[in-house]
């Protein structure tokens, strides 16, 4: 706020920022200058001409985006020259527009048609022909109509300068400007869907949202993505009880005005086909429909049989990270009130060995907002870019502005749209071996994390899901001890901060204290088979990390409970009743991000049929179950209670501190933990490596169609193996290739991908091959099939 | 005196030849009572009757699901959705009007962009059953079908002032 520089604006003396532009001026005080290409978070191009205003002094008018202000300058953004010009303007824009805004799906919420309102002519003057352009296939998000284009390049500066990947472009000059795609194909940007929002005309819309409802009859309601750690704010826009589209809610601390793909779309699995709407019993293997009250009394009473016979500790609960706060915790009351502490949220996680020194949620160790500030990242297991794309963009930024140092250590070469200054591909044993030797590459890193001012270790969802987890994490906090640089994780999941706060975790009550006695992890309660089980918001197939142990463990159970949205074929196999929850849509809940930040929502649409939201499922059950302490009369009363134990927890500040303390010697001492751990996998054996595709991640993303679809235009590899790897097999891409894993076999074909290291096996998650394979991490076999 | 003046009135009926002076007049007058519903009085042009859909002459529907006319109406009579057609254009799965919440102001019909929904002179129609009053797209449809030489007629007498 240095220089001040002062300003006339319409006659009102103001001062200005030195060095910014007149229309930034205008913004903040509340004049308003017509504008097309000109964005706040995008670069400025001055090529639409709208915001054509007068200077004094000056004959021409100038335009606003891209004038600086100067001291004494005297802006007159309403007189004749300047309405004449922006007049003149409008006239030009209108002569190759189709103006067919009945059908247009931007009708209502259109730059175009709100200027033209107020600096259109009533009559066209124009009346030649109009030039008409193709329309250009930009895959199953974004419908084009370029023939409304008016070129202001919104979309191309967004692609380039946010997205990172320079897909659009324009074509031709003049009146033959084109607005494309370099390569006529799917963009492949996992935040494209927001040039949908930046195009000020209906030349990019929303293809499933395509002439489903018009702007001025949708209802707006709040509410916060389901997908990732970050808890983008959205907006649901639905008419009559039926969302028709989500759109970004500004919220500059975490995602700025942008959605990730997965958050924007992910909507259209609320009326999925798979949707279950009355609680489904099974009886002699037939499926019936029957009644909550009948259902209930069927669960409290199985559970309760399995308690008399065999103990309550026969009892586990699977909870998804991606459910709200107050769901988390009421499975984790019922569960501890009945006495059984097998309760757990880590699904693809495979080491748990030091979650006793862990810290109460996992965090990002620095606000979000602050990632786009950062000279030096290191990246270990993380495809932040797919994982958590707006936590992707704002690193992008980072390079982009600061030429930030982004390094990686990861078990596969992800695309990044950042350059990676540094990178260790390698299983990830070997990048346990290279961090804890320190290998002249782990030692450039450092140096570099050592000489950056801001500067930042991030562990992903590879790194905390894999065999080696325990000791990469440690490894990490040594190195960004050694670096000052902060510590952060970025985990799997919405509400896996909630899941470890409200004590959906083995080892911990809700609050976080630690208890005498661990429960089962979510890999051991199937490893040693029990009972009865809990499965709240989970498809087991896709989401947990050893499908075909939880698979066998479920059949085996005398009683299997599935609280879930959605119904598939394995669910049916494997539950004896079906609890049909609401989904995010349809109840109130809390999600907590990465930065601990607590964000409430409220239902946007009624539940579908019988469907009820997780939290009254769950409090009517604990009366069932008759358990005290289930007298909630709304998801705020659970919320407070978790609140409260969280604060109780904090205040019970020895039990904090002696955790710190351990926590801290480990922290310190990661070679000595090496040590106490064995190391988990021999050289010789190929090492399994699983990632969960962006649009495989949860149970919504697998069932909206868009992001299906998209997936399916991706065609990434289900399983692919290093060039040396395929050389020493003889393998060829393609081919067919028996894959063994814990005596289970399985026929796939190979893709052989030289981003894969020596040694591992990639392998897509999630699908159909993964749900008959073993461990995610675990040890794998692969022989060719004679064809 | 007055009461003198009264008897007299009284006893030679004076009111009632006063009275049947009246009916004499108009028993010889021209008669303005019209035999609905053989007969029918001149409507407008402008006449805001019964709604209907159109077509164009090679029968696709007008409608474009541009909902201004759902947006415009006063009553929120009009209910519709719409859809991509399997052929790419915008069309309406629904087109419903309460004809009980219609004040039969004709905004529709002005607001539509390509006359596809107006107001016929149809005014005699009756509903026998509870939910009839809602008219369907198909019911619209098939009086504009019916009456589209008369809708034509209207809208080609009205057009020079528009
Ligand atoms: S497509 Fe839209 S955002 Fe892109 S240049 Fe054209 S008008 Fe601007
Ligand atoms: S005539 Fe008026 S009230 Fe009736 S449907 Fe049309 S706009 Fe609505
Ligand atoms: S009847 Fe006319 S105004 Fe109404 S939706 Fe159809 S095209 Fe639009
Ligand atoms: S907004 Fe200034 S030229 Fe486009």
């Amino acid at each position: 706020m240095s220089d001040l520089v002062n300003v006339e604006l319409d006659g009102k003396k103001i001062k200005v920022v030195q060095g910014s532009m007149i229309i930034e001026a205008a913004d903040n005080n509340g004049v308003y200058i017509p504008r097309f290409c000109y964005h706040k978070k995008l670069t400025v191009a001055a090529n639409c001409r709208m915001c054509l205003v007068e200077v004094e002094k000056n004959k021409k008018p100038v335009p606003a985006c891209a004038t600086p202000v100067t001291e004494g300058m005297k802006v007159f953004t309403r007189s004749e020259l300047a309405r004449n010009a922006q007049k003149a303007v409008m006239e030009f824009l209108l002569i190759n527009h189709p103006l067919d805004c009945p059908i247009c799906d931007q009708g209502g919420e259109c730059e175009l048609q709100d200027l033209a309102m107020g600096f259109g002519s009533d009559v066209s003057r124009y009346k030649e022909s109009k030039r008409v352009i193709k329309d250009k296939n930009l895959g199953p998000f974004i419908n084009t109509e370029m023939t409304r284009c008016i070129y202001c390049t919104r979309c191309v500066r967004f692609a380039q300068e946010i997205a990172g990947l320079p897909e659009l472009g324009t074509m031709g000059r003049g009146e033959h400007t084109e607005i494309s795609t370099f390569v006529e194909q799917a963009i492949h940007s996992e935040i494209s869907g927001n040039i949908i929002d930046l195009c000020p005309v209906g030349a990019l819309t929303s293809k499933p949202f395509k002439f489903s409802a018009r702007a001025w009859e949708l209802q707006q309601r709040a509410a916060i993505a389901p997908h990732d750690c970050l808890g983008s704010n959205i907006n649901f826009h639905s008419l009559r009880g039926v969302v028709k589209r989500v759109v970004p809610k500004d919220n500059e601390a975490i995602n700025e005005m942008w959605l990730s793909d997965r958050d924007r779309f992910s909507y259209e699995a609320i009326n999925s086909e798979q949707r279950v709407t009355k609680p489904l019993l099974k009886r002699d293997g037939q499926w019936q429909e029957i009644d909550w009250t009948v259902a209930l009394e069927i669960i409290a009473s199985s559970f309760e049989n399995v308690k008399h016979a065999y103990g309550a500790e026969q009892i586990a609960a699977l909870v998804s990270p991606n459910s709200t706060v107050e769901e988390q915790f009421l499975v984790q009351k019922i569960m501890r009130k009945f006495g059984s502490n097998n309760i757990d949220h880590r699904l693809q996680q495979t080491d748990f060995r030091d979650q006793a020194s862990l810290a109460s949620t996992p965090q990002l160790g620095m606000p979000i907002a602050d990632l786009e500030n950062l000279d030096a990242v290191l990246l270990i297991g993380s495809d932040i870019q797919r994982e958590q794309p707006l936590a992707g963009a704002r690193l992008y930024k980072a390079f982009r502005n600061n030429a930030a140092k982004i390094m990686a250590i990861n078990p596969y070469d992800f695309d990044f749209n950042f350059g990676l200054h540094a990178k260790i591909i390698a299983a990830p044993a070997q990048m346990v071996e290279n961090l804890t030797i320190v290998s002249p590459q782990v030692q450039s890193i450092i140096d570099h994390l050592k000489q950056a001012k801001h500067k930042a270790i991030i562990l992903g969802a590879l790194a905390q899901n894999c065999a080696q987890a325990a000791e990469l994490r440690s490894l990490a906090q040594h190195i960004a001890n050694l670096t000052g640089a902060t510590f952060g994780e970025l985990s799997v999941g919405a509400n896996a901060a909630g899941a470890w706060l409200t004590g959906c975790v083995p080892h911990r009550s809700a609050g976080g204290a630690a208890l005498n006695q661990a429960g089962l992890d979510a890999n051991s309660m199937f490893a040693h088979a029990r009972r009865a089980y809990l499965l709240f918001n989970v498809d087991v197939e896709f989401d947990v990390a050893d499908p075909q142990q939880a698979l066998g463990a479920l059949k085996k159970a005398d009683f299997v409970v599935s609280c879930s949205p959605f119904v598939s074929d394995a669910m049916r196999e494997y539950s004896d009743v079906i609890l049909p929850i609401a989904l995010f849509a349809e109840t109130s809940g809390t999600f907590i991000n990465c930065n601990g930040t607590w964000q409430t929502f409220a239902g946007a649409i009624p539940a579908q049929g019988e469907t009820r939201p997780g939290w009254k499922v769950l409090r009517v059950l604990g009366n069932f179950l008759h358990l005290s302490g289930f007298e909630y009369n709304s998801s705020e009363d659970v919320k407070l209670e978790v609140q409260r134990l969280a604060r109780e927890e904090e205040q019970e500040e020895c039990q904090l501190a002696s955790r710190k303390q351990a926590y801290e010697r480990e922290k310190l001492d990661p070679v000595g933990r090496l040590k106490r751990s064995k190391l988990a996998t021999a050289s010789e054996e190929l090492t399994r490596v699983s990632y969960w595709p962006m649009y495989r991640s949860d149970n919504i993303v697998r069932r909206s169609q868009p992001l299906q679809e998209m997936f399916a235009l991706q065609a990434s590899p289900e399983i692919s193996i290093s060039p040396a790897l395929a050389e020493q097999l003889q393998l060829h891409a393609g081919d067919s290739v028996q894959i063994t894993q814990d005596n289970q076999q399985v026929i796939a074909s190979i893709q052989v991908d030289p981003k894969v290291p020596a040694g591992v096996v990639y392998c897509a998650a999630a699908n159909r091959i993964s749900a008959q394979l073993g461990n995610a991490f675990g040890t794998i076999q692969i022989k060719k099939v004679a064809t | 005196m007055k009461r003198i003046i009264f008897l007299l009135k009284t006893f030679t009926l004076w009111e009632l030849f006063k009275g049947m002076r009246i009916t004499l007049r108009y028993f010889f007058k021209p008669k303005i009572t019209v035999q609905y519903p053989e007969e029918k009085t001149p409507t407008s042009n402008r006449f805001r009757g019964l709604h209907a859909l159109r077509r164009y002459p090679n029968g696709e529907e007008r409608c474009i699901a541009c909902k201004l006319c759902e947006a415009a109406c006063p009553a929120a009579a009009i209910t519709i959705d719409s859809e991509v057609r399997a052929d790419g254009t915008r069309r309406t799965t629904k087109y419903e009007i309460d004809l009980f919440k219609c004040i039969y102001c004709g905004f529709c019909e002005e607001a539509c962009p390509v006359d596809s929904i107006v107001e016929t002179t149809i005014q005699d129609y009756h509903f026998e059953k509870r939910g009839q009053q809602i008219m369907r797209k198909d019911e619209l449809l098939a009086i504009g079908d019916q009456y589209e030489k008369e809708i034509a007629k209207m809208k080609a007498a009205d057009a020079k002032f528009k």
